[in-house]
């Protein structure tokens, strides 16, 4: 299947107004989307994942590299390839305040060069959708941000494009709401067929709707998988030993040049608990080598479950380790 | 079919703000009307009683068209000021209509409002001050037509600059009064200040209204100056502003928050 967006070797860098000096937003990075997937886009603050969206979308000019939408270079064609491009940057701050719901719905599409009795019967269809029918003459800046980021994503899907870049699109709204906002995010990939890239701090929504994930750190792609595959792959690696017995100085002193990221615990005189991320059987051999040198005594051994959020961190903080797929 | 609903769409976003921001369009009409019966006062006590007729009615079409640049060019650049710290020009800027033709929509539309309350002015300043201007629409509309069109220009490097420069609202409130000196400027000053954006359009306009001059009795040399400059900027202004937009997208300053 031929990707609908294609990341090549973007390279993005700022100049400083102050000193002059240049920092490198994105590095190298690459990457595609297949038609109909939903990819998360991940980072910490600053890594680069607002520059990489900005970029798919359009908004800002790649040094080097080239972005592919549909096969259309959006560098060269730009507005060409926005036809299949749509996005809720900002959420509430992409619409006009001081005109109601239905009047921003209307605006957008005719921004797209769309008549009202074209997107009629879909602003009607979206309304209802998106609950907002009862609020549809009330202007946005009555409504409540969880209303106006729904309202933002209805904008969005009014384009009718293939494609849709969501930025952080549960930021600052409730728990419901949030919920609420996955929930059509699902329905959309459901039936309108559509290819989203998300990205956002709130890993719960990231491991709720999206198959696969980009997480970027310091400008650069650290890891390209499938959710499900971290998943399965972190939790087989992350291990709970509870000891008969603390571990002596050497062997703690052993556990920590071997196993940085462990974590170890004397609960008494008589027991203690170690938990540690095991990549591969040589890590665990060496363990129980470690273990072996004091004979100490294992009482049990039980895989700890891990989630989404702890996986991005550990990620993120470079303790991925090997076993982890490498970004294409 | 795709550029008649893009219009329709910014004309009925800017009737309807301006509409929800009444008392801000009140307040600016009545500021305009009292500055006008300032100078109307003024007129009348200190002016030379023989020129009176003639200074007011100079007075009238310069400060009613001064009033109409400052609506339209200044306007854009707020607005697009606006639009960039609100989040909003970034959404504009996705569609595939290009930022360009959305400002120019919005430029038709802030022009049809604008046009229709400075007739209204203009004529409650006649009624005021008395003075019955020459109103020959079939000799005033291809003029202001190609005065508006070279007026879009310098819009567009308003717009452009603002896209660009954060700090740009000190400069628009300079450019009030640059603005007013283009408006007040008598063409006999100088045949080369002629060439200077919308100044030859202002002066025929004069010509019109409180000289009486017809169509026939213009030059054609006096068309083809202002056609000429008309294109001039507004190609120069189209020009400065889609190089500022790619600045704005080398440097990503579509958004100022």
């Amino acid at each position: 299947m031929e990707p609908i967006v294609e990341v090549h070797n973007l390279h993005k860098q700022y100049k400083k107004r102050k000193t002059n000096e240049f920092t490198q937003a994105v590095s190298d990075v690459s990457f595609a989307v297949y038609p109909g997937e939903i990819l998360g886009l991940l980072g910490p603050n600053g890594a680069g994942k607002t520059t990489t969206i900005k970029m798919i979308c359009g908004l800002l000019r790649q040094d080097e590299g080239t972005i592919t939408i549909k096969g259309i270079d959006n560098k060269k064609k730009r507005l060409k390839a926005l036809r299949h491009i749509s996005a809720v940057l900002e959420g509430n701050r992409n619409l006009y305040w001081r005109l109601t719901v239905r009047e921003n719905l209307e605006y957008f599409a005719g921004n797209r060069g769309k008549s009202k009795r074209e997107v009629r019967e879909k602003i009607e269809r979206f309304l209802r959708d998106f609950h907002l029918k009862e609020k549809e003459h009330e202007l946005v800046n009555r409504l409540s941000r969880g209303m106006q980021q729904k309202l933002a994503i209805a904008v969005a899907m009014l384009a009718d494009t293939e494609v849709i870049l969501l930025d952080e699109p549960t930021l600052g709204i409730d728990i419901e709401t949030s919920y609420e906002v996955r929930e059509i995010l699902k329905q959309i990939v459901k039936d309108a067929k559509k290819t989203i890239i998300i990205s956002s701090h709130d890993m719960d929504v990231i491991q709720d709707i999206c198959e696969r994930t980009v997480i970027i750190n310091q400008g650069q792609i650290v890891i390209d998988e499938k959710i499900d595959n971290l998943l399965k792959l972190f939790a087989v690696r992350n291990y709970k030993l509870t000891l008969g017995a603390p571990l002596t100085t050497e062997q703690q002193r052993l556990l920590r040049e071997k196993f940085p990221a462990y974590q170890y615990e004397e609960t008494d005189h008589l027991q203690a608990v170690i938990e540690v991320d095991l990549a591969g059987n040589e890590e665990f051999y060496d363990l129980f080598d470690l273990l072996k040198l004091a004979k100490t005594p294992v009482e049990s051994i039980d895989r700890e479950m891990v989630n989404f959020e702890q996986i991005f961190m550990k990620i993120v903080k470079g303790e991925g380790g090997n076993g982890l797929a490498q970004p294409s | 079919m795709a550029w008649l609903n893009l219009l329709k769409a910014n004309l009925k976003k800017e009737y309807l703000e301006l509409k929800r921001y009444l008392p801000n369009t009140i307040a600016m009409i009545l500021t305009f009307y009292i500055i006008f019966l300032g100078l109307f006062g003024v007129i009348q006590m200190v002016g030379d009683p023989t020129t009176q007729d003639a200074n007011t009615q100079y007075v009238i079409v310069n400060y009613i068209f001064w009033f109409l640049t400052i609506t339209i060019i200044n306007s854009i650049g707020y607005e697009v000021i606006n639009e960039a710290m609100r989040g909003t020009l970034e959404q504009l800027s996705m569609s595939p209509m290009g930022i360009w033709r959305i400002m120019a929509a919005r430029l038709l539309s802030t022009t049809v409002i604008n046009l229709t309350i400075v007739i209204a002015l203009l004529y409650v300043s006649m009624a005021t001050a008395g003075q019955w201007l020459n109103i020959d629409v079939v000799t005033l509309v291809p003029i202001m037509l190609l005065t508006l069109v070279g007026m879009f220009g310098i819009s567009f490097i308003i717009a452009g600059i603002s896209i660009i420069l954060k700090q740009v609202q000190a400069f628009l409130q300079i450019l009030q009064f640059i603005l007013m000196a283009l408006a007040f400027i008598p063409l006999s000053l100088s045949p080369i200040i002629q060439f200077l954006p919308f100044v030859k359009g202002f002066d025929m306009v004069r010509e019109v209204m409180i000289h009486g001059v017809s169509l026939s009795q213009f030059a054609m040399n006096d068309f083809l100056v202002l056609l000429a400059s008309a294109l001039f900027y507004f190609a120069l202004g189209l020009g400065v502003f889609i190089y500022c937009e790619r600045v704005a997208m080398e440097k990503g300053l579509l958004a100022h928050y």
